[in-house]
């Protein structure tokens, strides 16, 4: 009795243990999992090390797409799956990324805009697009950029997950949506 | 051993590995939620702390947005990352409810990333078209207050 006690103790412990050791290195396949919607897994390249990359703890890079001056990264940190841009002309050279706690993307966050705004008044919280760019879910096909009345200021297609362009209106922006095949309105944000 | 010496050996045990899930838990929330950089020529509110930005905040340093805004002193500089926590929540997604715009600045723009998200972010001014002469800024946009340790470097 005594000894079957202590064979069960024992194989609970080892139990508990290969649980948190297949949390502990599965966690970024789970992540990756929940990406299952970017069908754009991307061509793996070396990342550059530097201050973004020691800083954001990010251990590998795909580099979903080149558009003109623009890559597009996917970048798996050590913690969490993250995207970032840089030069297209240093692929491997990251220049800005964004992590995020939670999987993306899902129905009720289909793209993370990564566009570039900036105001030129003093004073004034209205904001006009530099540069458009950003990620989408493999359903979206468009995504369109809201002026504060909400009419359309400007639509981008969506190929291979990514959405860009340099060519952008001049004039307040105040929110993004994302657009269906049909045209029809999946998200939006705020 | 009696049935009693078991159910206290089990209780231990079930201890133990309850201890070792929390430990891990609480090893992930504060790794994701360091502040962004220890080794930065500007931090805001210090290089190892959180400050909240909302509508009224300012550094009261010539930023671009006179309130609800920090900015950083003029520099060239590489790189400004920005942690956001949960605070005061975030949604499954890791969304607050504040929106902050995470940047640079000079004399006739400001220009950034908006986001809702908790976690960290970096950009190097480059990535919005600007150079030479700045301030790396995090603006507040909307919502309530976001808490944030921002680092240029």
């Amino acid at each position: 009795m005594t000894r079957r006690f202590v064979v069960a103790a024992v194989a609970l412990v080892a139990v508990a243990a290969a649980l948190a050791a297949i949390a502990a290195t599965q966690g970024g396949a789970s992540k990756r999992s929940s990406l299952a919607r970017l069908s754009n897994d991307g061509r793996t390249v070396t990342l550059q090390h530097g201050v973004i990359v020691r800083e954001a703890h990010l251990q590998r890079a795909s580099l979903l797409a080149v558009r003109g001056r623009l890559a597009v990264y996917r970048l798996e940190g050590r913690t969490s799956t993250c995207f970032g841009t840089g030069d297209s002309n240093d692929v491997g050279q990251v220049g800005s990324v964004q992590c995020a706690h939670g999987p993306f993307p899902t129905a009720g966050w289909p793209v993370l805009d990564l566009s570039i705004y900036e105001g030129a008044t003093h004073g004034l919280r209205e904001l006009s697009l530099y540069r458009v760019e950003g990620i989408a879910a493999d359903g979206v096909t468009a995504v369109e950029f809201l002026r504060p009345d909400g009419s359309v200021a400007l639509k981008v297609p969506v190929s291979g997950n990514v959405y860009s362009t340099t060519e952008v209106p001049s004039g307040a922006i105040a929110g993004v949506a994302a657009l269906d095949k049909a045209g029809k309105e999946l998200w939006r944000s705020p | 051993m009696t049935t009693r010496a078991h159910a206290c050996i089990l209780i231990v045990v079930i201890r133990f590995v309850l201890f070792v899930i929390a430990s891990a838990c609480v090893a992930a929330v504060i790794a994701a939620v360091r502040p962004a950089s220890a080794a930065a020529g500007w931090c805001w509110p210090s290089c190892s702390t959180y400050g909240l930005l909302g509508a009224g905040t300012s550094t009261y340093n010539g930023c671009w947005y006179s309130i609800g805004e920090v900015c950083s002193g003029w520099s060239y500089w590489g790189t400004n990352g920005v942690v956001k926590t949960c605070y005061p929540g975030c949604d499954y997604y890791g969304n607050t409810r504040g929106t902050i715009l995470y940047g640079f600045e000079n004399r006739d723009r400001i220009r950034g990333r908006f986001t809702l998200l908790s976690n960290r972010f970096y950009i190097q001014p480059y990535e919005v078209g600007m150079g030479g002469y700045l301030r790396a800024q995090v603006a507040w946009y909307s919502g309530p207050a976001s808490q944030i340790n921002v680092a240029a470097g």
